[in-house]
């Protein structure tokens, strides 16, 4: 009974302390065996295996190649595959190919695409399709550079990342690998300073300085009402009649006092004038 | 039952000490160039990054460029060999050469060899081969030098040329200016 305990408790948690811990149950992609005969091929692909299942014209990596992923820009925390990229800097990884088999094979391009993280198939953003068309001989491993750009308008979300390499072998049999497919955040770098940042403080500033303008005009209005100005103004009469003409040369003074009674004369005309039409009329009318 | 168990026991130990896989280096070679701009006779930065993304540490490290032939590409930086004894697994190395190119055109850079042993105790030597920067355009040294020299000898040209336009004014306004003022003096000193 307790080598059955010490069986099922002692020994896993040995093993998780102790072991790398790859002996735990993970998934792996089944990789169909598509290195078929070289001689007599056409350029298709063909299962040769009877228990391949129906996606034939589905193309699938290779069993020779064995591929990595070295992101560079910008760097992973350790051991992390997913981790976050940022929107509108640019985005730089190699990927080593190694050829494994005993025939050339010919590495044609390499494009990433940005799909829908809860559905691989339904691409979102495609990037360039980097053409290399360099040859890899058996036993020769090669680098190629990618770098992509990730749109400022993606920032805040989510999206699965795929690189894709496709590469063809000596018998013109093409493959694709999805050299890496995971999901990935897309942050978005934001500078200390900026306009809108700044504009809020000008505007906060302004505010502040209208409060303690309402503030002060509050007190003065309250210290007005409390004690209301005793000494009145005195009233102000304007001008008297007397006019102090000495300050005007001689000849305009003569003038003015000539236009003065000129005026008084014409309005004196005018209403002797006035008088005498008036009672030719009422004369007219008594008549 | 005591003996099933122990089978059991045994069996599991076995696969946490079994290797799943093998101790081996691998070398991801990056070939850059890192100038703006081409331009002939002047210099051109060529960058090599080896990351060592295995578990062994690469030893006997040799990196060759045979791409810059030597007829057209003076090397002034730097060798277009070298030799690392050692790359530790997990980290980088680094290697910079200048040259400099005494035609202009479009040049196809190609990549640079890397011959590697994958572990202290291999005998097969790996061979890779390292990204390739791709066309890239070296420009002639007299479009460039029209776009970026501070043309000083030009600026001095048009001063000189811009000189009659302004002294001729100034010229025939001085003169008007002191002959005024000559006119104006005996009055004053009357």
């Amino acid at each position: 009974m307790k080598l059955i305990y010490f069986t099922f408790l002692i020994v896993p948690a040995a093993l998780l302390c102790l072991g790398s811990g790859n002996i735990l149950a993970r998934a792996e992609e089944d990789e169909l065996d598509d290195v078929v005969d070289i001689e007599g091929e056409d350029n298709q692909v063909v299962g040769d295996d009877a228990l391949v299942d129906d996606d034939e014209s589905v193309v699938k990596s290779s069993q020779d190649i064995d591929t990595t992923i070295l992101f560079t820009k910008p760097v992973p925390s350790l051991g992390d595959l997913t981790f976050d990229i940022q929107a509108g800097y640019p985005v730089e990884f190699f990927v080593g190919f190694i050829n494994k088999g005993s025939v050339d094979y010919v590495v044609e391009s390499m494009e990433a695409s940005f799909r829908y993280p809860m559905d691989y198939t339904y691409y979102i953003q495609n990037f360039t399709a980097l053409p290399y068309n360099r040859e890899v001989k058996p036993k020769q491993e090669a680098t190629f550079a990618y770098s992509f750009i990730p749109n400022e308008a993606f920032a805040g979300r989510p999206f699965g990342l795929n690189v894709q390499l496709n590469y063809r072998d000596a018998s013109g049999n093409a493959y694709q690998e999805a050299v890496y497919n995971q999901t990935l955040n897309i942050v978005e770098v934001s500078e200390g300073l900026d306009g809108e940042t700044f504009f809020l403080y000008v505007f906060l500033g302004a505010g502040g300085v209208l409060a303690l303008v309402a503030g002060q005009q509050a007190l003065a209005s309250l210290a007005r009402r409390r004690s209301p100005r005793s000494v009145s103004q005195p009233v102000e009469t304007g001008t008297a009649s007397e006019v102090d003409y000495d300050w005007l040369p001689k000849e305009i003074v003569n003038q003015l006092s000539k236009k003065i009674s000129q005026d008084a004369e014409a309005v004196a005309a005018r209403k002797e004038s006035k008088e005498i039409s008036r009672r030719r009329l009422r004369s007219r009318l008594k008549l | 039952m005591a003996a099933k168990l122990l089978y059991f026991v045994l069996f599991i130990a076995a696969a946490v000490s079994a290797d799943d896989e093998p101790v081996l280096a691998r070398l991801l070679v990056s070939k850059q160039v890192l100038n703006k701009y081409l331009v002939e006779n002047m210099d051109i930065l060529v960058k090599y990054t080896l990351f060592n993304v295995g578990s062994a540490p690469a030893v006997e490290v040799k990196l060759v460029d045979n791409g810059f032939h030597p007829d057209v590409f003076t090397v002034v930086g730097g060798q277009l060999t070298a030799e690392i004894d050692r790359i530790a697994p997990q980290t980088n190395v680094s290697h910079v050469v200048t040259v400099r190119s005494n035609k202009y055109g479009y040049f196809n850079f190609s990549s640079a060899e890397v011959t590697y042993k994958a572990s202290e105790d291999a005998t097969d030597v790996q061979y890779s081969i390292s990204s390739a920067p791709g066309e890239g355009a070296i420009v002639a040294f007299k479009d460039y030098d029209r776009k970026f020299s501070s043309h000083i000898l030009d600026w001095a040209a048009f001063a000189v040329m811009t000189l009659p336009s302004l002294a001729i004014p100034f010229g025939l306004w001085y003169s008007s200016k002191s002959k005024y003022e000559k006119l104006s003096k005996p009055k004053k000193g009357h």
